[in-house]
């Protein structure tokens, strides 16, 4: 089975030490991985690499068994199939809900549907179905996301993410702002979504919300501490990973 | 979780038609392309490609005879010269004038509010009067004098400098006022102290936007023989010497860049606004650390006092010379039927259109080009240079150039006018893109957007308001700069006030300069209230 992201061996220069020193990591389709370390790990260079922002200086990257594709058009459409939950969520403030929703959607549609998406939202009811799988309002569809609570917009990056359908989903530390009931919450979903046929590659700061996770990775200063089932991840190899005191 | 009727939901869908999303907002001028491409066939006469194609040769080799460079340096010196002189009486009297014209000030220091109200409507009409007719007054009230060229830029400058300052002051939060006064400061003291630093910055950033714009003024007003490189660039162009057209053009290009570069670094180092939030509704970033730029500031200004004496003594400027009036012709009494038999619903008409073409053109390709030339990689590049040159060019100039394949008419002189302020405006737009929904564009990028979707959705989206809003502003400068394309012929207002202006017509050019200026005041007001709308959404 191939697997859904490949590192091996993954080198990110940095200023006076590298940023990710010989990262390697497997996630199969179906896993929900929670990604911990200390700050300045390496956690969100990590999260960069596996969605192509950061190209690495050193190693293998594969998605879906297939390595960086050369032509534009490829590697747009390897690009669609990963999903990340930025930390500030990246709507498009001026834009209804349903136009956010469908902004997932752009890379499949090419011009003429994205431009009439701005006259005429498209595609209602696939969208009023992501939201009511959010749990979210349907009425919501119309309305700027600029005058949502922040948990509704949460849902909807979610949302956006979802309408992308990718294989992949990626999130970096994005409870981190949230109150612990909205954090409780989003995660549940994100764990429900990452469910097979995707993976889920999920970076926290809170090792007490561990529970819905199959595996646990440790990064510091750049390197991985461990690789463990989430059941092997005990207070001692917690306490190891961030020094002494635990968060 | 509630469920919604058939009905709200078409309502929801109904309203998405009559309010396209803000990044078509951005993009909608640019329809008026469709239209000008229908027409502009039977525009063009053809006679003059090869003439248009010479001159585009001659971009590559421009005259380096010393002869030549030599008057062009000295061309460009006395433009740069009267740039600086205009800049620095517009801002002095500008200051004075918008503190005067501001219903703050005359509100806390005497407690009346009308004789702000006053001023700031007498100040309409010298904001109104483009430069350029200005100095064709000037000049022929006291003939071709150095001096004419300075006062023809700081009149209408200084009345715009004091209507931006008096509409930032007035914006500014008074809280901080009331608390001086009520610690007992008398109002001037505390009007300084509690609004001084948070205008400070806003002012500096628009005053070196101001002298940008005094630049293309003088090379402008130079076209119309006012002196400096102007003049020689349309000799040069009038004589199809294009080879010495271009020695002038890339001096001029140099210096252009220079300076704005310089004023971009300054508004950098001295963390001010950028332009986007030039207008009646300031951004308030007064939060700026005012130590080291203050001093730096001060040095600055110190070290610009020399520098005018210097520029003043070299070009001869004196205003003692203004005072002589030449002998004007006896005035004939004012002949009220020819002035009715004027056309007047064309006269307006035309330089309407011609304003609304010129301003949709600009507006609109800026950003239709910015997507075009995303995705290649000289791309920005390449609109970088090609925006230099649109502002580089005068549109008198460009107008020339266009007549060489094109009729005279409204479009073509609304083309001139529209690739001049396109150089303003996509050069506003790049800047402004590059600070404003970077996030955005790239969290579309990471999920296998293109370049053009990810651009137009991601940033244009953040943009449009204000960048609208510049248009907005925009168009009423196009308004009144419409008098400059006036020479193509037929093109409303302009082309007959400059008639008027050469047959010295002393009734029909106040009758014309009135309707003008009261069309510019008309449309001032227009655009503000679109500007407003636009920014607070």
């Amino acid at each position: 089975m191939t697997a859904v992201l490949e590192l091996e061996a993954i080198e990110v220069a940095g200023r006076s030490r590298p940023r990710l020193d010989g990262v390697c990591l497997r996630l199969e389709a179906g896993e929900r991985v929670a990604l911990l370390g200390p700050s300045g790990a390496g956690k969100s260079t990590l999260l960069a690499v596996a969605n192509g922002l950061i190209a690495p200086h050193r190693g293998r990257l594969r998605w879906q068994g297939r390595e960086r594709a050369r032509s534009r058009r490829a590697r747009r459409l390897q690009q669609s199939r990963i999903g990340t939950l930025w930390q500030d969520l990246r709507l498009i403030e001026e834009l209804s809900v349903q136009q956010n929703l469908n902004a997932g959607r752009l890379g499949q549609w090419g011009w003429p549907r994205a431009l009439l998406n701005l006259l005429l939202p498209l595609e209602s009811g696939a969208c009023a179905a992501v939201l009511r799988r959010l749990d979210l309002d349907p009425a919501l569809l119309d309305q700027p996301v600029s005058a949502l609570s922040g948990g509704q917009r949460q849902r909807v990056a979610l949302g956006r993410l979802l309408r992308q359908e990718p294989m992949l989903l990626l999130a970096d530390e994005p409870l981190a702002s949230l109150d612990p009931r909205l954090a409780g919450e989003l995660l549940e979903l994100l764990l429900q979504e990452g469910r097979a046929p995707r993976a889920l590659l999920l970076s926290l700061h809170r090792p007490d919300l561990l529970a819905g996770f199959d595996r646990v990775l440790g990064l510091r200063q750049g390197r991985m501490r461990f690789d463990l089932p989430r059941q092997a991840v005990t207070t001692a190899v917690l306490a190891d990973l961030y020094g002494a005191a635990l968060p | 979780m509630s469920t919604v009727g058939a009905g709200q939901r078409a309502g929801g869908a109904f309203s998405g038609w009559w309010r396209p999303a803000a990044p078509l907002w951005v993009l909608l001028p640019a329809l008026v392309l469709l239209p000008l491409l229908v027409l502009l066939p039977g525009l063009s006469h053809g006679g003059g490609w090869s003439l248009l194609a010479q001159f585009g040769l001659a971009a590559l080799r421009p005259s380096l005879d010393p002869l030549v460079l030599g008057s062009a340096v000295r061309g460009l010196g006395v433009t740069v010269g009267m740039a600086l002189l205009g800049w620095a009486l517009s801002l002095a009297l500008g200051l004075v004038l918008g503190l005067a014209s501001s219903r703050l000030v005359w509100q806390r220091c005497s407690g009346r509010l009308w004789p702000a109200q006053l001023i700031r409507r007498l100040l309409a009409l010298p904001r109104s009067i483009h430069e350029l007719l200005w100095g064709l007054i000037l000049l022929q009230l006291v003939g071709l004098k150095p001096a004419v060229a300075v006062l023809a830029i700081a009149i209408p400058f200084a009345a715009l400098v004091a209507r931006v300052l008096s509409d930032q002051l007035d914006a500014l939060p008074t809280a901080r006022v009331e608390a001086l006064e009520a610690a007992g400061v008398p109002a001037p003291a505390a009007l300084l102290t509690a609004l001084g630093p948070a205008l400070l910055p806003q002012v500096l950033s628009y005053g070196g936007y101001r002298l940008e714009c005094a630049l293309r003024s003088a090379t402008l007003l130079g076209v119309f023989g006012l002196g400096g490189l102007g003049t020689e660039l349309r000799l040069t162009l009038q004589s199809l010497a294009f080879e010495e057209l271009w020695t002038g053009l890339w001096l001029l290009l140099a210096v252009m860049l220079a300076l704005e570069g310089l004023v971009g670094w300054l508004r950098r180092r001295w963390t001010m606004p950028t332009r986007l939030s030039i207008g009646p509704q300031p951004v308030t970033r007064g939060e700026s650390s005012m130590g080291r730029s203050g001093r730096e500031l001060l040095l600055a200004a110190a070290l610009l006092v020399p520098l005018l004496v210097l520029v003043a003594w070299s070009l001869e400027v004196e205003p003692g010379s203004l005072l002589n009036w030449q002998p004007l012709p006896p005035l004939p009494p004012p002949d009220w039927r020819a002035l009715a038999a004027l056309p007047w619903p064309a006269l307006v008409g035309n330089t309407l259109s011609l304003t609304l073409l010129a301003a949709a053109l600009a507006v609109g390709l800026a950003p239709l080009l910015l997507l075009l030339v995303r995705p290649w990689p000289l791309g920005r590049a390449t609109l970088q240079g090609l925006w230099a040159l649109g502002r580089l060019w005068p549109p008198p100039l460009i107008a020339l150039l266009l007549l060489l394949v094109l009729q005279p008419g409204v479009v073509t002189g609304a083309l001139a006018l529209a690739l001049h302020n396109l150089g303003v405006l996509g050069r506003l737009l790049l800047e402004s893109a590059e600070h404003r929904g970077e996030a955005g564009e790239q969290a579309l990028l990471c999920s296998g957007n293109g370049p053009r979707l990810a651009l137009l959705y991601g940033r244009f989206s953040a943009l449009a308001r204000p960048y609208l809003a510049y248009g907005a502003y925009r168009a009423d400068v196009i308004l009144r700069e419409s008098v400059v394309v006036g020479l193509v012929g037929a093109t409303g207002l302009g082309s007959q006030l400059l008639e008027a202006l050469s047959a010295f017509a002393a009734d029909e050019l106040a009758a014309l300069m009135l309707a003008y200026a009261l069309l510019t005041v008309l449309g001032e007001e227009l655009s503000d209230r679109l500007r407003r709308r636009l920014l607070a959404g």
